[in-house]
């Protein structure tokens, strides 16, 4: 439980830290609740971590039809921000409240439970049933992504190892929308054996589910065909008849939350 | 002593745990102090052809790999305690193969990762039924020539061995042991009976989850005595133990058993051999702390269990027969399991005609099995108080109504062929009869129920002795060996004050090493108050016989016209003429003084054993959706004698229950069909957190042990025992289908749900 000999370095802006990532086998560190455990167990072995904590990507703020979250905003911050109370991205807080216990959602950041690409996560399935957008900064430049492009499969994403995420941009629903998460929790490890987002609004639904497959995936049909994932715990046929229950859960309670922004 | 009996106090050791001033095992300072970092085996079966150490050896503060050949060991058996690392053969994955031991412990962990061991797999036994078919493969191939393992059985619970075996089984080498109880005419009886009920039932592996992982330090003085600090439940047993392994005359060993940071029968001379060989061989300081996941891999939990059982009644509710044939996984401990005393206790606290009960310890490939609060009686209650409430079900009767139509009573002969002593089934079922909850359970919405169900422990005995000291202050010291688990030390500290009489605030209580204590054996079993109270108090009288003579002279009365009430001699009818304890203390303890210090030593040896019941109720909620079980609501009832303490007693009512809550719903260590382990971690492995605890009712039932100090018996151990069967009772209520199988986690519910 001692990681292996790394070394560490405080990134005093953001091109600092870019600078410092262009070494191989470097490893941002933000609020270390993914990281430090998989070092402790010498899983990660970066040869320097790259503290990126103080930088300015922290908050929450609404801005031209987009809600947009700073990486670094904790599971915490996220739970008190106003505009993640009301009906049309309840969903956020909502998953947020339900994420480990309070040490947890005191250092742990939305941007690092994203890029880090727990198939069991929580929040990735909010941000792709809302249908979220990650910016990039690179030393080569910046660019787009949407969630759903980044999430290719356990543990991995389409990101560049030199990349940062800088914004995570959520499209703000119309009026007379709802979302909401429900999930139920393997017993240890309290992550999902089974998750749902859902987003309901005048326009139509759109539901994304979690735990269930290598990578959180946004739902179309009946997860009949869904290549759904099993282990001696919760074999998969009962994974996939969770995923129906918490997505029926989940829809329902955006839809009446829905009707409440009207 | 009126109100120094049966008032919640709170722990004597609370101030200093919480505020974090203990200083547990793994805290000392010890001056060139080594780190220890076990290996262990990746496989559950195989040859050590060799290990490779260059690359260990070469990082910087390493100090030594070793493995069983560096440890000066006698060869005293293959248990772990004489065979700490595996020797030549690993019978299972996690079991220590080798140390690296390092000036630090980053040293010492960079060490172990780079240690190689070349293995020659063998095939592994996983399956415990099928290990026992004659012609299975061996789970150990070395022969086990002199074992004495065996002695750590007699820390837990008394239990006989049963009859003579049935030669005619044919058995694979496996099973090392098998116990038979018969008597009359079970087959009759069956036949005879309105209700047969049958079914087999599987439990798992359940790991102790003590908050304090496995710890020892230990080092040599310069005079050559061995000194060993450590986790454990017993330093008598421990220093025994060691003294056998190494060859070590007792004199020259010293185990100070530290503040216990939990153990539930999990710390009995495990971790201390590899230490103390370390120790011995590099004459160097040496500490071991097993991180949480070397500590789910390489203990010693409590076994898997597969019960066969079939019971049956009149329809009247006279329960007639009961047949078992219960497979108890031994793992890799050949010196004892919990077949006999599972196969005793399946009969639980009731009569009946007839009965063959058999038990099985059986070898296989998965850890060594060890002892949990109350060995084999929550596996052997699951399945008998299933059954109980199939039968109520199939005759219509009011489950506790059938329970205490056979409850027990004082002079019962038991399946044991030994009559019951004084035992309070009746009375426990009675009260928790009353409860509101029994009334509420069938008003209760859809995928709620209540169910209940007993249990019972034996308790033991073992011989033990305290000495009690009043210092010139007028305070007590109360010195005994017992290592302070579920807080025994308090629970003396009133029972030394009422037998002298001292306001309980005055006393202390110290757990000496084997260096000065006087003995007693470990803190397990539900023995320690039961058995080391009545030393206390017979020391704390002894004291007071001093005291007494002391202050006859001085207030010039005779000894039999005093009395000592809150730390003062008075004259009975008298009290003006006294004087307070911290007077005549004083003047004994002084150059000069003319009296014998106030001290005294007692000793006990029960002979006769206390046994505790404890039924609970438990509601639960089944998410049919899901298969998701919430318990709501707990109730427990409990026979503990006399409540010394009320605080402590609930505390161990309440963590019983939570336990047994753990083994019903939550806690497995599950390994691969290859035999390694699955549910090595918290992240893996649940227990019931504080947030899916509900509220438990506690119900005090005494029932005075006549031979216990002041009435008490022993506690820690019944309330786990029933917990289970009451919330599977209650899920298959609620659920309208009953699981054979624990933990009932919510995929297992969700498919008994469908099927």
């Amino acid at each position: 439980m001692i990681p292996a000999e790394t070394r560490y370095a405080r990134a005093s802006d953001l091109d600092h830290a870019l600078e410092l990532l262009a070494e191989p086998d470097s490893k941002a560190i933000a609020g270390g609740q993914s990281l430090i455990p998989v070092m402790k167990l010498r899983i990660a072995r970066p040869s320097l971590v790259v503290d990126i904590s103080r930088l300015d990507l922290r908050g929450v703020e609404e801005r031209d039809g987009e809600v947009h979250v700073g990486p670094l905003t904790t599971w915490n911050e996220l739970i008190g921000a106003e505009v993640l109370q009301r009906p049309p991205l309840a969903a956020v807080a909502e998953c947020a409240r339900g994420i480990g216990d309070l040490q947890v959602r005191n250092l742990g950041t939305i941007g690092g439970s994203v890029v880090h690409a727990d198939p069991a996560s929580d929040m990735p399935a909010v941000l792709l049933a809302l249908g979220a957008r990650l910016r990039l900064r690179s030393p080569e430049g910046e660019r787009a992504l949407a969630v759903s492009d980044a999430l290719v499969g356990p543990f991995t994403t389409t990101l560049e190892p030199d990349e940062l995420v800088t914004d995570i941009a959520i499209p703000m629903p119309p009026h007379g929308s709802g979302s909401a998460y429900a999930s139920v929790e393997h017993p240890a490890s309290g992550f999902a054996l089974a998750g749902a987002a859902a987003l309901a609004t005048p326009d139509g639904e759109s539901v994304a589910v979690t735990g269930v497959g290598l990578t959180p995936f946004v739902l179309s049909g009946d997860l009949s065909d869904a290549e759904i994932f099993g282990d001696r715990f919760a074999p998969a046929e009962y994974r996939r008849a969770l995923a129906r229950v918490v997505a029926d859960r989940a829809l329902s309670a955006a839809r009446e939350r829905a009707k409440v922004n009207r | 002593m009126s109100d120094t009996l049966g008032v919640a106090r709170p722990r004597l050791d609370a101030p200093e745990k919480v505020t974090g001033a203990t200083r547990f095992a793994a805290d000392g300072y010890v001056h060139g102090l080594l780190h220890a970092r076990p290996v262990l085996a990746t496989e559950p079966h195989a040859r050590i052809r060799g290990f490779d150490t260059d690359a260990t050896l070469a990082v910087p503060g390493v100090v030594a790999v070793l493995s069983a050949a560096d440890l000066p060991l006698a060869g005293t058996g293959t248990d772990r305690t004489s065979e700490p690392l595996a020797r030549e053969e690993v019978v299972f994955a996690g079991q220590p193969v080798a140390l690296v031991v390092a000036e630090t412990e980053a040293a010492a962990e960079d060490g172990a990762e780079l240690l190689v061991v070349d293995y020659e797999p063998l095939e592994a036994v996983v399956d415990v039924e099928a290990a026992m078919e004659p012609g299975a493969a061996l789970a150990r191939t070395v022969e086990d020539s002199d074992d004495e393992g065996g002695d750590l059985e007699s820390v837990h619970g008394q239990v006989d061995k049963g009859q003579e075996d049935d030669a005619g089984e044919q058995l694979s080498g496996n099973v090392l042991d098998r116990v038979t109880r018969e008597q009359g005419d079970v087959a009759a009886a069956f036949a005879a009976s309105d209700a047969v009920v049958e079914a087999t039932f599987r439990t798992p592996w359940v790991y102790q989850a003590y908050i304090e992982p496995q710890v020892c330090t230990a080092w040599l003085e310069p005079s050559g005595t061995l000194v060993v600090s450590t986790s454990t439940q017993g330093s008598f047993v421990t220093r025994r133990e060691l003294a056998r392994a190494f060859d070590l005359p007792l004199d020259r060993v010293r185990v100070i058993a530290e503040p216990l940071g939990g153990a539930f029968g999990g710390k009995f001379a495990l971790v201390e051999p590899l230490a103390v060989g370390a120790a011995l061989a590099l004459q160097r300081p040496v500490r071991l702390v097993l991180t949480r996941s070397e500590d789910f891999a390489a203990t010693n939990p409590a076994s898997a269990q597969v019960t066969h059982l079939k019971v049956a009644a009149r329809a009247d509710g006279t329960l007639t027969a009961i047949e078992a044939r219960m497979i108890v996984d031994r793992g890799t401990n050949a010196g004892w399991g919990v077949e006999g005393a599972t196969s005793l206790l399946v009969a639980g606290p009731y009569r009946w005609q007839a009965h063959d009960l058999r038990g099985y310890g059986v070898q296989t490939n998965r850890f060594t099995f060890g002892a949990y609060r109350a060995p084999g009686a929550p596996t052997a209650a699951f399945a008998l108080e299933s059954l109980l409430d199939e039968l109520a079900r199939e005759l219509d009767l009011d489950p506790i109504e059938l329970r205490l139509k056979n409850a027990v009573v004082e002079g019962d002969v038991g399946v044991s062929g030994n009559p019951f002593p004084t035992i309070g089934a009746v009375e426990v079922l009675e009260r928790l009869r009353e409860h509101p909850l029994w009334a509420q359970r069938n008003s209760l919405p859809d995928g709620e129920a209540v169910g209940m169900a007993a249990g019972h422990w034996p308790g033991a005995m073992e011989p033990a002795s305290a000495v009690c000291r009043v210092d010139a202050d007028g305070t007590m010291t109360v010195v005994t060996s017992v290592a302070d688990m579920s807080g025994v030390n308090s629970g003396f500290a009133v029972i030394a004050a009422a037998a002298f009489g001292l306001p309980p605030e005055q006393v202390r209580v110290v757990t000496a090493d084997t260096a000065s204590a006087p003995y007693a054996g470990a803190s397990g079993g539900s023995k320690v108050t039961y058995t080391v109270g009545p030393a206390v108090i017979r020391a704390a009288e002894a004291a007071r016989e001093k005291l007494l003579a002391a202050a006859a002279q001085e207030l010039e009365i005779a000894p039999g016209d005093l009395e000592v009430v809150d730390g003062v001699v008075r004259a009975v009818g008298a009290p003006d003429r006294s004087m307070t304890v911290q007077e005549v203390a004083s003047k004994a303890l002084r150059f000069g003084g003319r009296y014998e210090p106030i001290e005294g030593h007692g000793g006990s040896a029960q002979t006769s054993g206390a046994p505790s019941v404890a039924a609970h109720l438990s509601h639960v909620r089944v998410d049919r959706q899901t298969g998701e079980v919430t318990v709501l609501r707990h109730v427990i009832a409990q026979d503990v004698g006399r409540a010394l303490n009320p605080a402590l007693v609930e505390g161990q009512m309440r963590g019983g229950a939570v336990q047994g809550i753990g083994w019903a719903l939550f806690e497995q260590l599950d390994h691969d069909e290859d035999g390694r382990l699955l549910t090595g971690s918290f992240l893996d492995y649940a227990i019931p957190t504080a947030e899916r605890v509900p509220e438990i009712d506690t119900l005090i039932v005494e029932v005075p042990a006549p031979d216990g100090p002041f009435g008490a018996k022993g506690i820690g151990e019944a309330p786990v025992v029933g917990a289970p069967a009451a919330v599977a009772n209650a899920v298959a209520r609620a659920a309208g289908t009953r699981l054979y199988e624990l933990p009932m986690t919510p995929p297992r519910v969700w498919q008994a749900l469908r099927s």
